[in-house]
């Protein structure tokens, strides 16, 4: 089971969400997916990008659990302050 | 149905981990807004939205139209830069928020000086500067020492203070150099004035505080020990509860209510600035937001509840269990550039994570990230978080922990 939701969710960012991340000089890998959790890593200029929770509970969390329905939840496991890219770089406002 | 809550997230902020963690936790249906397009915004248009931030109106406008649809229960700017769009966007729909002239009176700090002063609130003189006038006659006609602040940029940003004539000429026009940079994107008032005003001697401390119905609450009162008596204004150490005697404290409550009350902000987070002398507290400053950075980290709220938690509930009109901190003194440590150069590499995280009551070192300058120290820059290093027994053990452990850390930077 977990095998077959791996594949589904590797062709998803393989087809979908690589590609648009790949606008910002990112991209997404696949750790694993556990008791219908994803766990994923964020590269290139989402490392540590000031959008990146964004990008992934809006974007990406909703894409994967729309076309999966039985993933209940995607984290993040990024180190993201190891980040050297990163899309965008928070401050204090 | 679920509740849907827009929340404005400029990509640069800090915040957003903090928001989207609290509106997950409360269940909502989240919309996210920043002033760049997010790559999925063509694929998740119910719940990515682009809003121009600088343009208040038209980025109501555009909710307005949004929200036809797909109806909203609450819009939450998340910090400095929001504030004002967000005011624009409730009153729109008719949500909970601050008057948007209120909003905009927070947000310029010449306007908030004017708005007290005429209140009778306890704040510094002052009076605005041309970058463009007779810089040696304006000063000349300072009186020193005093300090030179650009209207609306935060996190002591270009705060400059000038003890006489010269150095007042050459902290205007270093304020001017850091307007016109391309980092920098004020317009209109903002970038023709800057504000010079009396230099207030005094322990300096911040209020954090809910405001509901006009009623202010006060949520934390953080010491910073560290004195703030320039050349530059650089943050370094909070640590609450404070330690100034209750009688103050309360006096310092009272003046930023009152504060409060005569910007005509009435309903979410501030964040005030006052220092406190022996003629009593002095308005600095009032945000219309909560504390920047990662700081909110050292807040804890009945059982548990975040700030940000708080902050959404409120916008929501949910209950709020209780605003009660918790008796554990805590801290954070904004730990700052000490010069400009590359980051190329930190050393000592884990010996820092180890001294006694520190919960968290959390880096968030970026390896080869630029670092620019004040007054130009608007950046930390990163972060050091800690609770002990005492407010006194907690700055002990955020100087211990700070100490042991090294950063290369060429």
């Amino acid at each position: 089971m977990s095998e077959e939701l791996k594949t589904k969710v590797q062709d998803l960012i393989d087809n979908m969400i690589n590609p648009a991340v790949a606008g910002h000089g990112g991209f997404v890998e696949l750790i694993d997916v556990q008791d219908n959790r994803v766990y994923l890593q964020m590269g290139g200029g989402c490392q540590g990008c000031g959008a990146a929770d964004i990008t992934l509970k809006s974007g990406i969390e909703r894409l994967i659990k729309e076309e999966i329905p039985e993933i209940q939840e995607v984290l993040d496991t990024t180190d993201h302050a190891a980040g050297a890219n990163p899309y965008y770089t928070a401050g204090k406002a | 149905m679920t509740d849907r809550l827009l929340l404005l997230l400029p990509t640069t902020t800090y915040r957003t981990e903090a928001f989207i963690a609290a509106a997950r936790a409360l269940g909502v249906d989240l919309v996210c807004a920043s002033e760049k397009p997010n790559v999925f915004e063509a694929e998740a248009p119910e719940h990515l939205l682009t809003l121009d931030f600088a343009d208040p109106d038209d980025a109501a406008a555009t909710v307005a139209v949004f929200q036809e649809a797909r109806p909203l229960r609450a819009v939450v700017g998340v910090d400095d830069t929001t504030t004002v769009v967000a005011a624009a966007i409730a009153e729109r729909l008719g949500l909970r928020a601050n008057p948007v002239a209120a909003a905009g009176a927070a947000r310029n700090k010449l306007e908030m000086r004017r708005r007290l002063h005429d209140a009778g609130v306890p704040c510094p003189r002052f009076r605005p500067i041309d970058l463009h006038g007779d810089l040696a006659r304006a000063a000349r006609e300072a009186k020193f020492p005093c300090v030179l602040k650009p209207l609306t940029l935060s996190a002591s940003r270009g705060v400059i203070r000038a003890d006489d004539p010269p150095e007042f000429v050459a902290a205007v026009e270093r304020i001017r150099a850091l307007l016109a940079g391309p980092d920098v994107s004020v317009t209109g008032e903002a970038a023709r004035t800057i504000l010079a005003e009396e230099f207030v001697p005094g322990r300096e401390v911040a209020l954090e505080g809910l405001l509901v119905d006009g009623r202010l609450h006060a949520l934390a009162l953080f010491d910073k020990p560290d004195p703030l008596d320039g050349p530059f204004f650089e943050e370094t150490i909070y640590v609450t509860p404070s330690r100034l005697p209750h009688d103050v404290q309360e006096r310092i409550t009272t003046v930023t209510a009152h504060a409060c009350a005569a910007l005509d902000l009435t309903e979410g987070p501030i964040h005030a600035e006052v220092r406190v002398n022996d003629r009593g507290p002095w308005v600095i400053e009032v945000a219309a937001r909560s504390i920047g950075g990662l700081c909110s980290r050292t807040l804890r709220f009945g059982t548990g509840m975040t700030l940000e938690e708080i902050i959404l509930r409120h916008a929501l009109r949910w209950p709020i269990a209780s605003l009660q901190r918790e008796r554990r003194p805590a801290g954070v440590m904004m730990i700052p550039i000490p010069r400009a150069g590359r980051l190329r590499a930190v050393h000592g995280v884990a010996e820092a994570e180890a001294v006694t009551g520190i919960e968290e070192v959390a880096v968030t300058a970026h390896l080869t990230q630029e670092l620019v120290p004040l007054p130009e820059g608007w950046q930390y290093l990163g972060f050091i978080f800690a609770r002990a027994e005492s407010p006194e053990a907690v700055e002990s452990a955020l100087r211990a922990a700070h100490a042991r850390l090294r950063f290369d930077i060429d």
